[in-house]
């Protein structure tokens, strides 16, 4: 599926229960060793070693942060850099503003057909991602059927160009996105008790009001969550902007690819790597610190 | 898992037709059009009788379905994604769960990193993993080869198995192993015929969630990805930059086929609701 983590990654895991003192325990701390030796070969050092060669290797051999240097200043790289999180940005809050109204009905008014929704959502999930690109591809085409529609409608007089534009890009991430937001808010709204809402109701503020000051605030943990995941997820993914708008849109994962398959400058395909974790990592310490803050709180 | 129940709308006290609800009924039903029209556009594409796409379709066959028969690669490549999805999970499963027994139920700081550990592989961009592996791997000596892809998919399955499994463990008291091991059970016996059958489940939904993944990654297989050992996704999306014919149409389509029995199999064993109450 991607690109991109899975549903799995909504399933956060919870506390463990209280534990009795001197109980028995089946697992001992050896039965961990394998899976971290594997992780530390396979995972840290890769990583750690990429890290490395960002500074060391090519041009960065006599010149340490060269790399660096011509991504953060050079007029080129530095806007496809600001570009990867002005898309990775525009997405999250687009997902967020189409996927909270969609998690607030599956939770309180969906009833019987949130088992459908679901499904739906999940299924083109577990959709192969080029599936869903060629799927955009046919609709947008020139001969597609977007623009057979709008012709037959009248709407248009000549077929529209919508797969080398922008928004084409923007279209296929925020179809791959916005499962995940739905899904995240859908979990922490679902903790939610009704009753504040209808208190403040029955106390005289608004809908609208009772909304904004009990409910959304209550969701927050969910609407972090999902923001991160979405974040992550497509400041990551190349496929889409490989596959739609002729190009337009340039990212950093997509310059790896192309480093990788045309030009095999590989110090500099370290270093864009390397910015891309550190990123994910201060993500990942963002979201620890905040499930932690709300362990507390509980 | 808790088991909070999947709605609130039994708890809903108003009986008047409420326009918000309908207002957000509307909104719904546009976004899961939105959701599957993408997907419904290729899987009607695949029946065209044309060998472009374009619309209105000229007339319908099943040629694309007959054509990646034909057409080697897809073949091939097909076996080798479904022979790398189950051998990857089966890795994971191998390393994983013991861990995950292990960090569900200590409470040391030790256990607290090694869960952040396991499920680390999931927030990592994939291209950069994919980028890195490479480099360490072709030291090794694995270079591009079907233990190359398999090391590098069972890591990202780790964390697949690993949530799922923690969360149905951690909602086990430990008193069925307590109560094995006061019964003179080996840790083993233990194991084999109390905590296992128990947690097969988790480990069930998570290999599957694995699977689905490992047969769709595209950004670790086309770094280590042969003639012989591409998988599925490599191929598609070279015959795709070079042709924009309905065959991937048709296995993409076979391709959604599959991942969709494998999650009515999922719902059958699991309950798709449950993946919502976290």
């Amino acid at each position: 599926m991607t690109d991109q983590a899975a549903p799995a990654t909504l399933m956060a895991p919870s506390n463990p229960p209280p534990m009795r003192r001197g109980k028995f325990r089946l697992a001992t701390p050896y039965w961990a060793l394998p899976v971290v030796a594997y992780l530390i070969l396979f995972l840290v050092v890769p990583l750690a070693s990429n890290a490395v060669r960002s500074v060391t290797l090519g041009a960065a051999a006599t010149d340490t942060w060269v790399y660096y240097e011509k991504l953060f200043f050079d007029p080129y790289y530095s806007r496809i850099f600001l570009e990867t999180f002005k898309v990775a940005i525009i997405v999250t809050v687009v997902t967020l503003i189409m996927g909270y109204p969609v998690a607030y009905f599956m939770v309180r008014y969906a009833g019987r057909w949130n088992t459908l929704i679901v499904f739906c959502m999940i299924a083109p999930l577990l959709t192969s991602i080029i599936m869903r690109t060629f799927g955009w591809r046919v609709l947008f085409a020139r001969r597609g059927l977007m623009n057979v529609w709008l012709t037959d409608l009248g709407i248009i007089s000549r077929p529209l160009a919508i797969l080398s534009e922008p928004i084409s890009v923007y279209m296929g991430l925020v179809h791959v996105m916005v499962p995940f937001m739905v899904l995240s808010i859908t979990a922490v709204l679902q903790g939610v008790d009704l009753r504040l809402e209808e208190s403040a109701r029955v106390l005289g503020a608004s809908r609208w009001r009772a909304f904004c000051n009990v409910t959304l605030p209550l969701t927050l943990d969910g609407i972090a969550t999902g923001c991160i995941l979405v974040f992550v997820i497509t400041n990551g993914s190349f496929l889409t902007m490989l596959l739609l708008g002729d190009g337009k849109v340039q990212t950093l994962s997509l310059l790896i690819y192309q480093q990788f398959n045309l030009t095999q400058d590989v110090g500099f395909a370290a270093t864009m790597g390397n910015v891309l974790l550190v990123t994910a990592m201060i993500c990942l310490f963002l979201q620890m610190r905040f499930v932690r803050r709300k362990g507390v709180k509980s | 898992m808790s088991s909070v129940p999947a709605t609130g709308a039994v708890r809903r006290p108003r009986r008047r037709v409420d326009l918000l609800a309908w207002a957000l009924g509307i909104f719904v039903l546009l976004f899961m059009i939105f959701l599957l029209l993408p997907i419904a556009a290729v899987v009607v594409v695949s029946f065209s009788s044309a060998s472009y796409i374009a619309f209105p379709m000229p007339g319908y066959s099943l040629q694309w379905y007959w054509r990646i028969l034909e057409y080697q690669p897809f073949v091939d490549a097909l076996i080798v994604s479904i022979k790398l999805a189950l051998s990857s999970a089966a890795c994971a499963i191998l390393l994983g769960v013991p861990a995950t027994l292990w960090v569900a139920r200590s409470r040391s700081r030790a256990a607290g990193m090694v869960g952040n550990l396991l499920l680390a592989p999931i927030s990592i961009p994939a291209i950069v993993l994919g980028f890195s592996l490479l480099y360490l791997l072709s030291a090794m000596g694995f270079g591009i080869s079907f233990t190359a892809l398999l090391i590098s998919h069972t890591v990202v399955s780790i964390p697949y198995i690993c949530r799922t499994v923690l969360a149905v463990y951690r909602a086990l008291p430990p008193d069925f192993e307590e109560a094995a091991a006061v019964l003179g059970a080996t840790r083993w016996q233990t194991f084999r015929y109390t905590t296992l059958p128990l947690i097969r489940p988790g480990i069930f939904a998570g290999s599957l969630f694995a699977v689905l993944i490992s047969l769709d990654n595209l950004p670790l297989s086309f770094f280590f990805g042969t003639a012989s050992t591409n998988t599925l996704p490599v191929v598609m999306l070279s015959y795709m930059q070079s042709q924009f014919d309905p065959s991937i149409a048709a296995i993409s389509t076979v391709q959604m086929l599959i991942a969709v029995g494998t999650l009515l199999v999922l719902n059958a064993v699991y309950g798709v609701d449950k993946l919502t109450a976290a």
